[in-house]
């Protein structure tokens, strides 16, 4: 990580992509100014993310509960990790519910913002904008803590719309079938609206020449969908996949205010988990074994959609 | 008549799904000034004023410092964001503009590190924290916070883009790096630097996790914590309190949002947020 500030000469090997003619010749690199520049980014990287990286991975080899000095203990924690099936359970329903809110958001979320671009008095437009992105700027746990009193069995408003419908009252919270749904609605609820946004600022990158030249030669809505918009939405959509897993594998607030991980790890998430076993439990040296293990399937994550998008994205 | 049955389809789906998002909203609203925990789950909700009260208001700064958990809220989120916009824009800088050695590895590094969030490296974090004898204390909420590979990512796509000839036309004015930093490129990135404000702020502004294992003063606390405190009264209080509080932590973001919201909707939509 060291910056060298020895000059370089000349232009030639100028790695920036961008456009126009190339700037004036400078006689020296900018090594001084960048170290500069970048001095402020490093001294918080360094403190406050390399250093607990590297802690979480000399503490996975130790045991310690705070109070004693910790013990090296070799592979413990991980031969640890092998036998404990609790966390195969919370990665099983971390996974579940991290997968349906990722489909949730990246689909209806692109309906919503195609329907919010079709023509409509701007006032509505802006109502719906407004209501859609709202839930996003609340802090999640005021928002776990409103569907805390919608989705209560017995009293909640949401069993009693089914009521109305016939639908038998649902146990939301306490039942291991539909707490975990709990949690994905109440997050989709609240996450859904940035996807549209995001959405909305692609549909309008869109130059409206093709859409006409499209409609004069005779396409329907179906085939200008799937010919033009999705293609060129396609680096849109991979963005919002990739954000939307790193974010809705990390939920904690949901299931700590709905449903406290319950009932059994039925909603427990792998980072609620990992707090507990830490910061309840005081098992640091376990927590930041369980840490790597989440570390590393959000990287094999990520890689698989970075390989898979060049299938399917589409850049200009 | 075909073209009327896809319009109407739309409204109705559109008309939905702002229904379902705004109705728990309204709900909390009017429990918030509900006479009992009855009143409260009355169904259908009535808005009958014998059955109203305001008293709830009160007894939330009753039962918690609420003011202290709001107060501690925006000066975290604010302290954050101020500072993320600082260290993102002037790194974003030497990813865009200077030439120097190890540049595309640093940068390789800044984005390998958006896989390492911050729930992963908790337990060190505290470590370190409380080392420097920062926990407990507003610090311990602000610090873990200014590093953002993202935001870093973002602005430097961001001065990418821009054109580079105003740059060189400073340059050839005799304008060092800092000078066309903070004259140029700044002054034509208001949208960016705005989308990368309005998400750090919302992100920690909303954060449960870093104070519950940063803080254990009450009167340290912030918002999202103190309305978990205050629910735990769940046995205790009564119901209308539980739902002023939420109310009295939604209003102010919704003040805030409804004033900024063609600003904040302008510049997430102009900064074209892709990978």
């Amino acid at each position: 990580m060291t910056i060298r500030t020895t000059p370089r000469s000349g232009v030639d090997d100028h790695p920036v992509a961008g456009s126009g003619p190339r700037p004036p010749r400078r006689r020296r690199g900018d090594g001084g100014p960048a170290l500069a520049f970048l001095t402020p980014s490093i001294i918080v990287f360094v403190v406050f993310v390399l250093g607990p990286t590297v802690g979480v991975l000399v503490l996975s080899f130790y045991d310690w509960n705070l109070l004693s000095d910790g013990t090296f203990v070799g592979f413990d924690n991980f031969d640890r990790l092998l036998h404990d099936h609790r966390l195969l359970g919370v990665y099983g329903s971390t996974t579940y519910m991290a997968l349906v809110i990722l489909v949730v958001n990246v689909v209806l979320g692109l309906l919503l913002a195609v329907l919010l671009e079709t023509r409509m008095p701007r006032l509505l437009r802006g109502f719906f904008r407004l209501s859609f992105l709202f839930p996003f700027v609340v802090s999640a746990s005021a928002v776990a803590l409103i569907w805390r009193f919608l989705l209560n069995k017995d009293l909640g408003l949401v069993n009693y719309l089914l009521g109305l419908l016939h639908v038998d009252r649902i146990d939301w919270l306490g039942s291991s079938a539909f707490a975990p749904v709990s949690i994905i609605v109440v997050n989709s609820w609240k996450t859904i609206g940035f996807s549209i946004l995001v959405y909305i600022a692609g549909l309008q990158s869109i130059p409206n020449e093709l859409r006409e030249a499209s409609i004069v030669d005779g396409a329907n809505a179906w085939t200008r969908f799937w010919r033009i918009t999705f293609p060129l939405l396609s680096p849109t959509i991979f963005f919002l996949v990739v954000i939307n897993t790193i974010t809705s594998f990390q939920i904690f607030a949901e299931p700590r205010v709905l449903t406290q991980g319950g009932p059994g790890d039925a909603s427990r998430t792998i980072v609620e988990y990992l707090y507990d076993t830490a910061f309840g439990d005081f098992d640091l040296g376990y927590a930041s074994a369980i840490g790597i293990t989440f570390m590393l399937v959000l990287i094999v994550l990520t890689a698989i959609q970075f390989r898979l998008s060049r299938r399917w994205t589409f850049y200009e | 008549m075909s073209r009327l049955v896809p319009r109407v389809l739309t409204f109705l789906v559109l008309g939905i799904a702002a229904l379902a998002i705004t109705a728990p909203f309204l709900w909390i609203f009017r429990g918030a000034f509900s006479g009992s925990d009855a009143e409260l789950y009355r169904l259908p909700p009535t808005l009958h004023p014998s059955n109203l009260t305001v008293h709830n208001f009160g007894n939330v700064t009753e039962q918690v410092p609420y003011f202290r958990f709001f107060l501690n809220s925006v000066i975290v989120s604010t302290s954050i964001t101020v500072a993320q916009l600082i260290t993102c824009s002037t790194a974003a800088y030497a990813f865009a503009r200077l030439r120097f050695r190890g540049r595309n590895a640093l940068f390789a590094v800044v984005i390998g590190s958006l896989m390492i969030p911050i729930q992963v490296t908790i337990v060190p974090l505290f470590l370190v924290l409380s080392k420097l004898g920062m926990t407990n204390t507003l610090w311990a909420l602000i610090l873990p916070g200014i590093f953002s590979a993202f935001g870093i990512f973002l602005l430097r796509q961001h001065f990418l883009a821009l054109p580079r000839e105003l740059e060189e036309a400073a340059t050839i004015d005799g304008a060092g790096h800092v000078r066309t930093f903070a004259r140029i490129v700044l002054p034509l990135s208001g949208p960016s630097l705005a989308t990368l404000g309005i998400l750090c702020f919302t992100y920690w502004w909303n954060d449960l996790l870093l104070p519950l294992v940063m803080i254990s003063d009450t009167d340290r606390q912030t918002l999202p914590v103190g309305l978990v405190l205050l629910a735990g009264r769940f046995s205790t209080g009564s119901l209308g309190t539980i739902a002023a509080g939420i109310a009295m932590a939604i209003v102010p973001v919704l003040v805030v949002f409804v004033a900024a919201q063609r600003y904040i909707v302008q510049s997430i939509a102009s900064s074209g947020l892709k990978l």
